[in-house]
């Protein structure tokens, strides 16, 4: 018991530690939550970007910043898989082998009656990120998770991961230097680069902003699925 | 008097306690990620409960469509123990009425683990390098190499030292006397 005790003592400690961090951080809730930016959204954040959904207005103009490096969290992890997974940049043509008679027929012929309404699902969600709960990130998901259901139905494709990666990296690219334009036109970086007030206007950055995303993401996850695919035979 | 919505959210919250237990006593790897994919489903209602439909979206689109696919197809990899015989004798081949001592030993080794057992002549599946002393495998990646020892008389099984299997193969190969269990390490198999 004793023996046990001073073995596991430091994980005790750490425990005691958070849970000390945990009370402190509670009793000064009052103090930290405070709803200014909240009230300051709901009232201007229509006014300002033009999105009736505000997390859009939120990661697409007034936190732009933190939405570039999220993309390119994303181009970093991608990088780091198809590393790891050591197969060569230059390897064209893989064929894939999913074993077409352990995938259940059922999952197939659904997978075929699927797919395209998942396609259509994902670019509906791209495109109306602005007006209703969705956007670049969600919908790019879906499209990837529609790519992937292909290999399922056609286990023979071939796909070039270096082509993938490379369009991903263009695509950042195109996204940054989209994302600082505003500093010609408004004299800051990170916001949206038209002028004018009128909200029809202003609803075409979004709209391209979040197409692009919903581009870099599905194939970011695209890139990902194939290391997985190629791993293992 | 609770609110109909708050009750769901307890008994949703509840829910997702018994599915993290549930995942983590399981044994079973397909009923773990038909768990994962209902853990994340639960955790997208309990967000829209709490106004947050983006998030919600975003948990659905990852959590029960891309993770557990990728979980199939890591598993489906794993399942298949390829093995390349280059002895070409009576050591594995399966007649109507014997079976050598090499395929009593895998076909036991993989019904331990559960393994699909693929046991391949094809010489040009794997070619030896004479010149940096390794075996090469290019187009499939080969769990087993049978070759024989041509002085001693020995059959040596060569297998990758990263591979948690092999000890156990070891441990089964010491009832057979002619049989070696040799271990390599990965750069040097030829991955």
């Amino acid at each position: 018991m004793v023996s046990s005790v001073i073995k596991h003592g430091f994980l005790i400690l750490l425990l005691l530690f958070l849970f000390g961090v945990f009370y402190f951080t509670m009793e000064e809730l009052d103090i930290m939550y405070d709803t200014f930016a909240k009230r300051y959204y709901l009232l201007n954040g229509l006014e300002d970007t033009a999105s009736m959904n505000l997390v859009t207005g939120i990661y697409l103009d007034y936190r732009l910043f933190d939405s570039i490096f999220e993309a390119g969290i994303l181009l970093i992890a991608v990088s780091g898989i198809i590393w790891i997974s050591k197969h060569d940049i230059e390897e064209h043509n893989v064929h894939f082998m999913l074993d077409k008679f352990k995938t259940p027929d059922l999952f197939v012929m659904f997978a075929r009656v699927v797919y395209p309404l998942m396609l259509v699902f994902g670019f509906y969600i791209i495109v109306n990120g602005h007006l209703s709960p969705g956007g670049g990130f969600q919908g790019g998901a879906i499209v990837a998770t529609a790519i992937l259901i292909l290999y399922y139905i056609d286990p023979n494709k071939d796909t070039s991961t270096s082509f993938i990666l490379s369009i991903e990296k263009i695509v950042f690219i195109i996204i940054v230097v989209f994302a600082m334009l505003s500093i010609f036109t408004k004299g800051t970086m990170f916001t949206n680069p038209f002028t004018s007030s009128d909200a029809g206007v202003q609803t075409i950055y979004l709209v391209l902003m979040n197409v692009l995303i919903g581009v870099k993401v599905a194939l970011g996850l695209w890139a990902i699925f194939t290391a997985f695919l190629r791993e293992g035979r | 008097m609770l609110a109909l919505i708050e009750i769901t959210a307890y008994a949703l919250q509840i829910l997702l306690i018994i599915i993290a237990i549930a995942i983590v006593v399981h044994k079973n790897n397909g009923t773990i990620i038909i768990l994962i994919t209902s853990f994340s489903l639960v955790t997208a209602s309990l967000y829209v409960i709490n106004n947050a439909p983006d998030v919600a979206i975003a948990e659905v689109a990852i959590g029960s469509a891309i993770i557990p696919l990728i979980y199939v197809i890591s598993i489906s990899r794993q399942r298949e123990f390829i093995v390349l015989d280059r002895a070409m004798d009576d050591f594995i081949r399966k007649t109507f009425d014997k079976e050598g001592d090499g395929y009593r030993l895998l076909r036991d080794f993989s019904e331990y683990y559960k393994l699909e057992l693929n046991i391949s002549n094809d010489p040009e599946l794997c070619n030896y390098d004479p010149d940096k002393d390794q075996v090469i495998c290019e187009k499939t990646n080969v769990d087993l190499i049978i070759q024989k020892d041509e002085k001693t008389g020995e059959y040596l099984l060569k297998g990758k030292d990263s591979s948690v299997l092999m000890h156990k193969l070891e441990e089964l190969a010491s009832n057979y006397p002619n049989i070696k269990v040799v271990r390599f390490k990965d750069g040097e198999f030829g991955d």
